[in-house]
């Protein structure tokens, strides 16, 4: 029994040596007695709570020793192999191609691409043909891409400031030109700020998850553009969706969505309304007043990507707030693009202070990109000084849109959901009896991309519409189907064509090739019948 | 060419006098950012690096600026100076930004403005930008400071966080106006919570003067600020009116092409009124020109690769084409210090995400046994394949990526490779080509090579490049072609230009099917109205251009590590960060350097954009420097660097050089010997 201890002694005098050096430092540490003292009382007066703090301290120990990989190894479906046979696996393991070749259908599609020689507006020459052709399918709304006063000014600025910006706007790569267009849009909109992002598709990406994070209610338009579904999708919001351009529906589902937190009596979270102004898809336009009342009664935020709005419709081109008499400041954010509506490039929101420079520090395109080159910026400005100024170009362009609708409104064989107003303008073969296009329901035009069904239906009225547009090309009329990335969109809307109308084409251009696509249209689809 | 309207001078409106004190108050003299200084000792080292600068300074002349100012601009714009004036400009020039410091001599006829691309005509000032075959790649070492600089950090954020906190708890008492908008109010929630933007408001408020400072002109050699002041403790920027003229070592114009002078620019002038200034609309719906097909099958063959696409923005370039490759099912492994762009296109493309450490071929290997033996999660089904994506230089490191190595396990592991070179092409390898350049192998051997046109070229934008069928399905598929704009014809203009004048134009007389890469571009597959000035056209200021900068990179890099600083990064890189660690310093080393004679501008970046330690002030080198700029870099690092207690690195001893010794054996730093 004395045996034991006895062995232990030189094992406890090594100890020592070690014990009583970590005990000096220890108390040499400023406050060590504090501490001491403090551990000695609490021990004292509840023992308990040392053996507690003894666990929080190894727990947080344990917690940061942790690997933070994410599929841990020691999960329960983790399967331990030996080396060998993971080389094997390694050896057996044939990965798909990285990108399947294009199927024949997509090979013609891409060839059939109209491509421009020299520069593109309201009568280009084309590549294949050498000859001009009228263009109704270039964003060309307001005609600026032709204006000398604009190329004058650019290369002015070329000559003060070089081309690239090198550098995003956090580094150097804020120029007073940038500044100016930002101060030139929010004047235009009657708005406090706007801010520009580099390239039109990537804002509405970008301007979603800059805002509405986890936990967070988007209700959506079903149709919305797919940069939106993109920006929707990577916020990782609760979305709701509402049928397309159906405020009815839309009021339904913010009802539901009260009741729902009411009933779970959850936190106040963001809640925003995304939609578009005119719809990429469709041309549709929504009830902006309505939309605002339905925002305001039911305390949401409404997002409004403006981006085929702005620029071609209202007076001024200001889009759907001057065509709707609404104040800019009721939108909390209004998305446009510079690349569409003032021909240059670039795309902006539009808001509050507050909301603009929330984004310059949490918008991912705007603080990971380049900023534009400066030349661009100041077409941008100078496009809307012009337009500003000269309401002829919207009025010369609503005639347009008015004669294009007359010849096009005739025909039994389309469908047009697009809006009277607006100069982009949709044509979807009409399949099923005739059906006034205001009470077009959204399971007419649009599919689920499973129901292989009416994609079938689908890919044969895309076929036709593309013989009308190889058609109308060569009588002298480029025109486009509406092209969509297929299998990726959320819904599959029914093809079509779509126009783009111009204010640097007359009445009497417009109307003929209109004119041209109508004939090829009832030719296709009379053949058909 | 005269200008339309010709800038104001700088120096006229920079210094309207010099202050006899240099403890007076500087309210109203639109030096350096004239924002209040944060405490007393801040503005103690402020001053002394001033009396520093102006004691090495030529006597402060009182410059008749107004009456100088127009004989400045005209002379600039000219290429070569009038002797008689050189006296009187010399003066002006104290700064040396607007004038080269050694004139040229007869023989020496430069091109470029000096202002935005600097003149140097010493050949000893060059080095080719190669990799030596056969020895490996200089691993990344991550120097740690002392401990009480580590320690110092850890405490100054703490104490940053406690004052925020404390400061937020008392003013939402004493005045909840000012913290409304991070309240609910009127039955919404705030937009930005409280919780979120805590750091913004409470640590990056107090730094705000090194970000987002407002610039006009080109971003070349040299940078006009436009001078700002803040009366509310950053809150809100208010323009003083002034511009100060500072040397640029923080944009990403690797290459120097960005000019608005020059050949480049000439031939963007043209394709402005040829073209005009959009394309109007989308790649796929007739918003494509001849001018784009040109372009791509120009950057095809830089490259190296059978195809190409061209995308109208950087960022999107990797966030729209990434989820066109992979999808649901497959597998993204991913460099942990990958880019934002590259994040945001795995996150929306559904496919799995798994990453390695930063360039660490070990802990890939052993990521991509567990990953292919043990499949996709639960189900344990083999992965569809599998994307390993790399960046070719990483930006706020300034590593380049192990490209040797990665190739190494490709060839076991059969998975796809891209490379993201948005920062590595135009500026690594002897021709410019990006890493496989830079390492000797076949750009093939990589399945997808992605890069952009914001930096070595001067434009716009973005690309990939791959084999025919990859590119045609991302034309296809790939988000940008259907929905967003092309690219505009003035920035195509100025990516062809310059690209082509990198690669040198083959005379046209050689059939474009005897030219192999990497060599010069077929003058058929250029836009025939482009007419390149011979230098550009021979590709000899191409050559030029990369030797120099591959020389100014080496030389920053090996001189800042001779002065004892700890920097990361390959020497090749002309991305140079050096390491601040405490908070406090970054605030102070970018005002410091803003202040001096010389006034420079630094790129400052701390947490989230690195880890919460390593704070760095990133340094980019361009070709348009000249050596002697990278001297001026030097001396004023040495001097802060001294006031501010930087120099921690493991040189030490005799191997640390004073910066005379640096400056002095700038040709010997500057080779690719070492």
């Amino acid at each position: 029994m004395d045996g034991a201890p006895e062995s232990l002694i030189p094992v406890l005098s090594f100890l020592e040596g070690p014990l009583s050096t970590a005990l000096t430092t220890f108390n040499k540490i400023p406050g060590s007695a504090v501490i001491l003292r403090y551990v000695k009382s609490s021990h004292q007066n509840d023992p308990g709570r040392t053996i507690l703090e003894l666990l929080l301290l190894i727990f947080a120990i344990r917690t940061l020793l942790q690997s933070r990989t994410r599929a841990d190894r020691n999960g329960s479906h983790y399967i331990q192999f030996s080396e060998k046979e993971v080389d094997e696996l390694v050896e057996e393991w044939t990965p798909e191609p990285l990108a399947a070749p294009l199927t024949p259908a997509e090979q013609s599609d891409l060839a059939a691409v109209p491509i421009i020689a020299g520069p593109n507006g309201p009568r280009p020459k084309l590549v294949s043909t050498g000859k001009t052709a009228t263009n109704l399918a270039s964003f060309n709304f307001s005609g600026l891409s032709s204006n000398e006063h604009i190329k004058q000014r650019a290369v002015e600025i070329l000559r003060k400031y070089g081309l690239g910006s090198c550098g995003p706007p956090g580094f150097y790569g804020t120029l007073d030109v940038h500044m100016d267009l930002e101060n030139d849009i929010a004047d235009f909109l009657g708005t406090e700020a706007a801010i520009l992002y580099s390239q039109g598709f990537s804002t509405v990406s970008s301007v979603i998850p800059a805002f509405s994070k986890r936990g967070d209610i988007i209700v959506a338009d079903r149709a919305v553009n797919f940069a939106i579904q993109k920006g929707i999708e990577i916020s990782r919001s609760t979305v709701r969706w509402y049928d397309h351009n159906d405020l009815g529906s839309l009021e339904e589902v913010l009802i539901s969505i009260e009741k729902d937190r009411k009933r779970r009596r959850g936190p106040l979270t963001r809640r925003f309304i995304i939609t578009e102004g005119i719809f990429s898809k469709d041309g549709a336009m929504v009830d902006l007043p309505k939309l605002i009342e339905l925002k305001l009664k039911y305390k949401y935020r409404l997002i409004l990507d403006e981006t085929y709005s702005f620029g071609s419709v209202g007076r001024t081109g200001r889009g759907l707030t001057e065509l709707y008499n609404v104040p800019a400041s009721k939108v909390d954010m209004i998305l446009g693009s510079c690349a569409v509506g003032l021909n240059s490039c670039g795309g902006f929101c539009a808001g509050s202070q507050i909301v603009v420079d929330h984004q310059r520090i949490n918008g991912p395109s705007f603080v990971f990109s380049a900023s534009m080159p400066a030349l661009l910026a100041v077409s941008a400005s100078e496009g809307i000084n012009i337009i500003r100024n000269t309401p002829s170009i919207f009025e010369c362009l609503q005639t347009n849109v008015h004669a294009a609708r007359a010849i096009l409104d005739k025909l039994d064989c389309i469908l047009i959901p697009s809006h009277p107003v607006s100069p982009v303008i949709h044509i979807y073969v009409r399949t099923t009896d005739p059906v006034p296009p205001s009470s077009a329901k959204f399971n007419l035009t649009f599919a689920s991309p499973k129901d292989t069904l009416r994609l079938n239906e689908f890919d044969v009225e895309e076929r036709l519409l593309q013989e009308v547009v190889e058609d109308c090309l060569a009588q002298g009329v480029i025109l486009t189907r509406a092209k969509r990335l297929k299998g990726q969109e959320m819904v599959e809307p029914k093809p079509s064509i779509r126009l783009a109308l111009s204010s640097a084409l007359t009445k009497k251009e417009t109307e003929k090739a209109v004119s041209v696509l109508r004939n090829s249209l009832v030719k296709t689809f009379g053949r058909r019948r | 060419m005269p200008l339309a309207s010709p800038l104001p001078s700088p120096m006229a409106l920079n210094r309207p006098q010099q202050s006899p004190s240099i403890f007076k108050k500087r309210s109203a003299s639109g030096l350096g950012s004239g924002s209040p200084l944060p405490s007393s000792a801040a503005s103690y080292l402020s001053a002394l690096s001033q009396a520093d600068a102006r004691a090495r300074s030529v006597s402060p002349t009182s410059t008749p600026a107004l009456s100088l100012s127009s004989s400045v601009t005209s002379s600039s714009e000219d290429t070569i100076l009038h002797e008689e004036e050189e006296d009187a400009l010399m003066n002006s020039n104290a700064d040396g930004l607007l004038l080269p410091t050694r004139p040229p001599n007869s023989a020496q006829v430069f091109s470029t403005v000096h202002t935005e691309f600097g003149h140097c005509a010493n050949d000893k000032y060059r080095t080719t930008s190669q990799h030596k075959l056969g020895t490996p790649l200089p691993t990344h070492v991550e120097q740690d400071p002392p401990y009480y600089i580590l320690l110092s950090t850890y405490v100054s954020y703490l104490i940053l966080i406690c004052l925020g906190h404390v400061r937020d708890f008392v003013g939402k008492r004493l005045s909840p106006s000012s913290y409304q908008h991070l309240m609910p109010q009127h039955g919404y929630a705030p937009l930005n919570s409280d919780f979120d933007s805590f750091y913004t408001r409470r640590l990056k408020t107090r730094m705000d003067e090194c970000f987002s400072q407002p610039v006009t002109g080109v971003a070349g050699r040299t940078i006009m600020l436009l001078d700002r002041t803040s009366p509310d403790y950053n809150h809100t920027q208010l323009f003083t009116g002034t511009r100060t003229r500072a040397l640029n070592i923080s944009s990403y114009n690797y290459l120097g092409f960005a000019q608005a002078r020059g050949g480049c620019a000439d031939a963007v002038e043209e394709s402005i009124k040829r073209y005009g200034i959009s394309s109007l609309g989308a790649r796929l719906e007739g918003g494509g020109t001849d001018l784009h097909n040109m372009g791509e099958a120009l950057v095809a063959n830089f490259t190296g690769m059978e195809d190409a696409l061209i995308c109208s923005m950087g960022f999107a370039t990797n966030s729209t084409i990434i989820p066109a490759l992979v999808s649901k099912g497959c597998l993204v492994i991913s460099d942990e210090l990958n880019h934002a762009s590259i994040r945001f296109g795995t996150r929306i493309s559904g496919a799995s995400v798994r990453m390695f450490k930063h360039n660490n071929m070990k802990s890939l290997e052993s990521l991509l046994k567990e990953v292919i033996s043990q499949g996709q999660p639960k189900t344990h089904r083999p992965w569809k394949k599998i994307l390993v994506v790399v960046e070719g230089l990483y930006s706020m490191e300034g590593t380049l990526v192990n490209l040797p190595g990665v190739l190494e396990l490709k060839k076991k592991y059969k998975f796809y490779l891209f490379v993201d070179e948005a920062h590595s092409i135009g500026a690594i390898g002897p021709r410019g080509r990006g890493v496989a350049d830079y390492f000797g192998v076949n750009p093939r051997s990589i399945d997808i090579l992605m890069g952009t046109f914001t930096k070595s070229f001067g434009a716009a934008g973005g690309y990939i490049a791959g084999s025919k069928t990859i590119i045609d399905h991302l034309r296809v598929n790939g988000h940008s072609g259907a929905y967003a704009e092309s690219m505009t014809p003035s920035v195509l203009t100025q990516v062809v230009a310059s690209m082509a004048s990198i690669m040198g134009v083959a005379p046209p007389d050689v059939p474009s099917k005897e030219i192999v890469h990497p060599g010069p571009v077929a003058s058929a597959s250029l836009p025939q109205w482009i007419n390149l000035p011979l230098n550009l056209a021979s590709g000899e200021e191409g050559t030029s251009r990369l030797r120099r900068l591959a020389f100014n990179c080496r030389y920053l890099h090996s001189g800042l590590i001779k002065l004892g600083f700890i920097t990361y990064g390959h020497p090749a890189s002309p991305i140079v960060p050096l390491l601040l660690f405490n908070p406090g310093k970054m605030n102070m080393f970018h005002k410091m350097m803003k202040q001096r004679q010389t006034p420079i501008v630094v790129v400052v970046v701390a947490y989230p954009a690195t880890p919460l330690v390593t704070s760095r002030v990133r340094f980019c080198v361009s070709a348009a420097h000249t050596k002697e700029d990278i001297d001026t870099v030097l001396r004023a690092c040495d001097e802060i660097g001294d006031v501010l207690d930087l120099k921690h690195g493991s040189v030490r001893g005799k191997d640390r050089w004073n910066v005379e010794q640096v400056i002095a054996r700038a040709a010997e730093l500057g080779s690719n010997d070492d």
